[in-house]
């Protein structure tokens, strides 16, 4: 007989759970807090979201007074409106994306639902970093081919200041500062998806695996 | 009605919990994560309970949600175990009333089975439990051709731990 056919009989001959749970049990443990991987992923999703948000809100009003010494406090006002519609977009599909997920479905549908809300995040956050460097390196295009603007907005008490230098700190603080935010960023989410997803990506690659070979 | 649908969840719970045992044993290590495991499965069983619509059996069901909890939604990582010490695989198989060389085979089945990855297992598990392709690909998500290749390749790793 084949090996396994043998330890299939066996498997079928073991002993019912010694320690069985009453119906008692069972509706405790039913109503008690889940802990899965999706709740975790919605809580980190949600902080993110937050995250992101109230940098939008925190800037200080003191930061818009660039732009009026610019003139152009009509167009940002403008970005900012698009900027908040989009944003209530990508909420909408965080949530959608998370009412979609059921525990039904086959195992890879599943996970493949639970890896889009990740993706969704991760657009998110990809978009809000690409607004905070478009808009530096507008802001910066408009300071740079303009001296007296530059001079006005980097040194509002006229100090007495070589402008090629004061050109070279606007530049140097601005990429050391992009490049700690980088950094940070990437530790964290090496970190947080790392530890969150690592179980799903695995098993979503196991599936797929000959997928497209069959 | 909310009471009813109670009821009746904790009846039919009641009646096949060995199979939320059997994945929990197949899917974790000792006795806090079988428990942590067996929660969070009764508790996505309760959660959509409601959506079972009875047009197939609840044990059917059952195997679903309970493979996909472990498979997918449950935090702790059920990677592989390398080494496991034979008596606390079978830390819940109770010796009594039960053949002694079995209990070592059973014990040595679930030692290889520990050492699967997760869709293996999922995999032995469903063809232990004598379940047909169909319902083993519908339940993985795979086409049913995948499933046989993947089946036979979980099949003769799992022979090769148990045979070296």
């Amino acid at each position: 007989m084949d090996l396994l056919e043998n330890y299939k009989k066996v498997w079928d001959n073991q002993p019912e759970e010694t320690h069985k749970l009453s119906a008692v049990d069972i509706y405790k443990m039913a109503h008690s807090k889940s802990s899965s991987i999706v709740k975790w992923i919605f809580i980190v999703g949600v902080l993110e979201l937050a995250f992101w948000l109230s940098i939008n809100l925190l800037v200080p009003d003191s930061f818009y007074k660039i732009y009026s010494d610019l003139n152009l406090e009509k167009q940002v006002s403008f970005f900012m409106i698009l900027h908040y519609i989009i944003i209530i977009v990508f909420l909408y599909f965080f949530y959608a994306s998370f009412k979609k997920i059921s525990i039904i479905e086959n195992t890879k549908s599943l996970i493949q639902r639970i890896l889009n809300i990740r993706n969704t995040v991760k657009f998110y956050v990809y978009y809000n970093l690409a607004i905070v460097f478009l808009s530096s390196l507008a802001l910066n295009i408009v300071l740079m081919s303009d001296s007296d603007k530059l001079m006005k907005v980097m040194n509002p008490e006229n100090l007495s200041i070589d402008i090629n230098q004061l050109i070279t700190i606007t530049i140097i603080s601005q990429i050391i500062a992009i490049i700690i935010f980088m950094v940070l960023l990437w530790f964290f989410y090496k970190l947080i998806y790392g530890i969150l997803l690592k179980k799903l990506n695995r098993n979503y690659k196991e599936l797929s695996k000959l997928e497209s070979a069959t | 009605m909310q009471r009813d649908l109670e009821t009746k969840f904790l009846s039919d719970f009641e009646q096949n919990q060995n199979i939320a045992h059997k994945i929990c044993r197949i899917y974790t290590t000792n006795q806090d994560a079988h428990k942590d495991l067996f929660q969070e499965i009764t508790i996505q069983l309760w959660k959509n309970y409601s959506k079972f619509r009875g047009d197939s059996k609840f044990s059917t069901w059952m195997y679903r949600v309970a493979l996909n909890t472990a498979i997918s939604l449950y935090r702790k990582s059920t990677r592989a175990v390398k080494t496991q010490d034979i008596s606390d695989v079978a830390f819940k198989i109770k010796a009594s009333d039960y053949d002694d060389t079995e209990e070592k085979q059973l014990s040595a089945l679930y030692n290889a089975i520990h050492q699967l990855n997760d869709i293996e297992k999922a995999l032995i598990f469903l063809y232990l439990e004598d379940k047909p392709y169909k319902e083993i690909s519908e339940t993985l998500g795979i086409s049913s051709v995948n499933a046989r290749v993947k089946m036979n390749r979980a099949k003769e790793k799992l022979k090769n731990i148990l045979n070296p």
